[in-house]
């Protein structure tokens, strides 16, 4: 029974740090390409989000289940393997069911690929861990990926164009901030965030 | 050679068999898809052309692979298409032509009157300019410029009347090297695909 519970407390902290301890844009520093590139509006940022989240999760099950079979010195080209499967499905799933958003996406799809976020869960979760636990780290993961982009797009959005998802947010009078749907309000937004997160974690110690 | 060969095997076995699931595993998913990405495609340069072609109401392929050089010197291959009224006559032509732009290639429909006299307009299919300066090209101010501009060479200047509607098109501000590609792209293409067509006799060269 105690083994039980220490085994379900530990499966949800597999899934939950991935959502603040190991946050892979805020606490990791990973995949800052899509983190810097798509974050203009939130609709792009959510599809970018979704999309490496069913690449994780199915790159993660498909390593954790070959774990065993893996040649050491032949499990990177496996892991891009299987990675570049998934992505380019992500993809053709994007051109023909969301041609429009494929489109806004342009190349940060394809280039889910060099993202480093799934390459590292693969190598240092799926490889050496049981199925259940691959999947939880890979939705926990992926999850705190989706929620830091559209953290990050609902901020450019609001600032740059006074809506969120086309819906009217700021008053009228407000003067939308069009350096915010530029790369340079991606990174000041992201410092920020950045520096959020590190204030956070020091009053906490 | 034996021991080599089963060495070899044992070594890769799995990534063989992993890159033989993953290819089938890709072709299912190409075969289901394909024929909706087309439709896709399609539909959207339909809606483009038809924008700006309004009386056609269907776009009938004129010429296929016709190969186009590009500013670069690169063969590109192009359909031509004849854009249809509803009692089958002729009321433009659309293509898709392709260029650099600032960022990336920009790729464009554009469509000319049935006596490829006149720019019916363009309209952008794929473009990653800058956001807030050189996507502007897909804006009425640079794009309303080439609806019933004369099809000969376009000239680009940085200031202007941008009502005018003449060959003289008016860069956009922040943003010339975006506007000086599209000139370009329509320019390149507008002298060749003309040719072509008076090639293959679909259009009269005027002697």
């Amino acid at each position: 029974m105690a083994n039980d519970s220490t085994s379900s407390v530990s499966l949800s902290r597999t899934f939950l740090t991935g959502l603040w301890h190991e946050n892979p844009v805020l606490r990791l520093l990973l995949g800052m390409c899509p983190t810097l590139a798509v974050t203009a509006a939130v609709k792009p940022a959510l599809t970018m989000g979704l999309s490496v989240i069913f690449v994780l999760l199915c790159s993660n099950i498909v390593v954790s289940l070959m774990r065993n079979l893996l040649k050491p010195h032949l499990r990177i080209l496996m892991f891009t393997l299987t990675i570049s499967t998934f992505v380019t499905i992500a993809d053709l799933f994007l051109k023909a069911f969301a041609p429009v958003m494929s489109e806004t996406l342009g190349p940060y799809v394809p280039l889910i690929i060099v993202n480093c976020i799934i390459i590292c869960r693969a190598e240092a979760c799926a490889s050496k861990n049981t199925l259940l636990v691959s999947v939880l780290d890979a939705l926990g993961m992926g999850a705190g990926f989706t929620l830091i982009l559209c953290v990050l797009a609902g901020i450019r959005e609001l600032l740059a164009t006074g809506r969120v998802f086309e819906i009217q947010m700021m008053p009228g009078e407000f003067v939308p901030w069009a350096a915010m749907g530029m790369p340079v309000g991606a990174f000041i937004t992201l410092g920020l965030l950045l520096g959020l997160a590190n204030l956070i974690t020091k009053k906490k110690i | 050679m034996l021991k080599n060969i089963k060495y070899f095997i044992e070594q890769s076995w799995l990534l063989i068999v992993a890159s033989f699931i993953f290819g089938l595993l890709l072709a299912i998913t190409n075969a289901a898809w394909q024929p909706r990405i087309i439709q896709n495609e399609i539909d959207k340069f339909n809606r483009l052309a038809g924008g700006m072609l309004t009386e056609a109401t269907a776009f009938e392929t004129a010429a296929e692979d016709v190969e186009v050089e590009s500013a670069k010197g690169k063969k590109i291959k192009t359909d031509i298409k004849k854009g249809a009224s509803a009692d089958g006559k002729c009321v433009g032509w659309a293509f898709i032509c392709e260029g650099s732009g600032f960022a990336d290639k920009i790729k464009l429909v554009l469509t000319v009157d049935a006596a490829f006299e006149k720019l019916a307009g363009f309209g952008v299919l794929a473009s990653n300019e800058t956001p807030g300066f050189g996507d502007k090209i897909k804006g009425d101010y640079f794009h309303s410029q080439f609806t019933g501009a004369p099809a000969t060479e376009l000239t680009l200047s940085k200031t202007g009347d941008d009502k005018k509607i003449d060959n003289e098109i008016v860069a956009i501000s922040g943003a010339t090297v975006s506007s000086e590609a599209v000139v370009k792209i329509v320019n390149n293409y507008i002298k060749q695909i003309k040719t072509q067509l008076q090639t293959k006799g679909l259009l009269s060269n005027g002697e």
